[in-house]
């Protein structure tokens, strides 16, 4: 792993250690009261989920268009990455709702479309595992629906008719809030980067094994 | 003889004396159900356990996503590194 992986790795430990201050100082909201603070792990989980599925997708199309492995191996973190976090966002927000609003789950379509592509998400690692040759190319395509499906999962809340906060809620913030949300934000975004750093390594020693077992094929 | 019929008799008069008690302490029947919008504050979902279930199931989730790929990293390093061994020692011989 490069030099800088490890202090990055103890920074963003520090961060998360730090975190529960940080939220615990922010102010209640007036209508939610204590339960509206799942918001600052809730919120940077789904922005996560969107950005995971958007470089899943990005990753895939260059794949296809290039055939460099490395793409596909970017695509490959990123789509784990994304069933985790879309796990968390998935999580979290049924948490949240139940005290907010009475219910663990509404069909609206913001939290639909964040279910399907948390499945399609799911479909890609699914159909590489048991997709037998050549599935990484069919996976790749899977992805780009992921990636499309991204702008409508952020953009229903304000189109249909749902109880689901509006996206005007986070510009709106004051700095109290806003700041826990910024610094949880950037702790998530640099967890996200060490871990997709260390799965594409695992991906890249996979693919070495994978040549040695070959070569060693070819001498026997 | 004269003990145990003095001793009934105590009992029964205590026995007397609580039952009122009893029957204050008892909730009053309930003739009808009245409709409430909101629910009295004692009885509502509290925040805390679903706020704190949230946290530690993200932290969690991520802690245990950090280990698994950690241990699979590790794994396939040693692996590369015994066959690359195991390669150099085959060319040598």
């Amino acid at each position: 792993m490069p030099k800088w992986f490890q202090p990055a790795t103890l920074l963003c430990g520090a961060m998360f250690a730090i975190s529960p201050f940080v939220i615990a100082n922010a102010p209640y909201e007036s209508t939610m009261g204590l339960v509206q603070k799942v918001f600052y792990y809730h919120m940077p989980s789904a922005w996560l989920f969107l950005t995971a599925s958007v470089v899943c997708g990005i990753a895939s199309a260059r794949f296809l268009a290039t055939g460099n492995p490395r793409h596909d191996r970017t695509a490959l973190a990123a789509a784990e990455m994304a069933v985790l976090f879309g796990l968390l966002t998935l999580v979290t927000g049924p948490l949240w709702a139940r005290k907010a609003w009475g219910t663990w789950w509404v069909w609206d379509a913001r939290i639909t479309s964040s279910l399907v592509g948390w499945m399609i998400a799911w479909a890609y690692l699914i159909l590489r595992q048991y997709g037998g040759p050549g599935s990484e190319k069919l996976a790749a395509g899977l992805a780009l629906f992921g990636m499309a499906n991204v702008p409508f999962i952020y953009v229903s809340v304000n189109y249909w008719r749902t109880i689901h906060p509006a996206t005007t809620v986070v510009p709106k913030l004051p700095f109290s809030m806003g700041f826990p949300l910024l610094f949880c934000l950037a702790a998530f975004y640099l967890l996200m980067f060490l871990l997709m750093k260390l799965r594409t390594r695992v991906a890249e020693q996979q693919a070495r094994l994978d040549a040695i077992y070959l070569s060693l094929d070819e001498q026997a | 003889m004269r003990n145990l019929i003095r001793t009934i008799a105590v009992v029964f008069a205590l026995t007397m004396q609580v039952s009122p008690l009893a029957a204050q302490t008892q909730p009053k029947q309930q003739e009808e159900f009245t409709p409430v919008d909101q629910l009295p504050p004692q009885e509502q979902l509290p925040a805390a356990p679903l706020l704190v279930g949230a946290y530690a199931f993200v932290l969690l989730m991520l802690f245990g996503y950090l280990v698994m790929v950690s241990r699979r990293l590790s794994a396939i390093q040693s692996e590369v590194t015994r066959l690359d061994a195991d390669l150099k020692r085959a060319g040598k011989g």
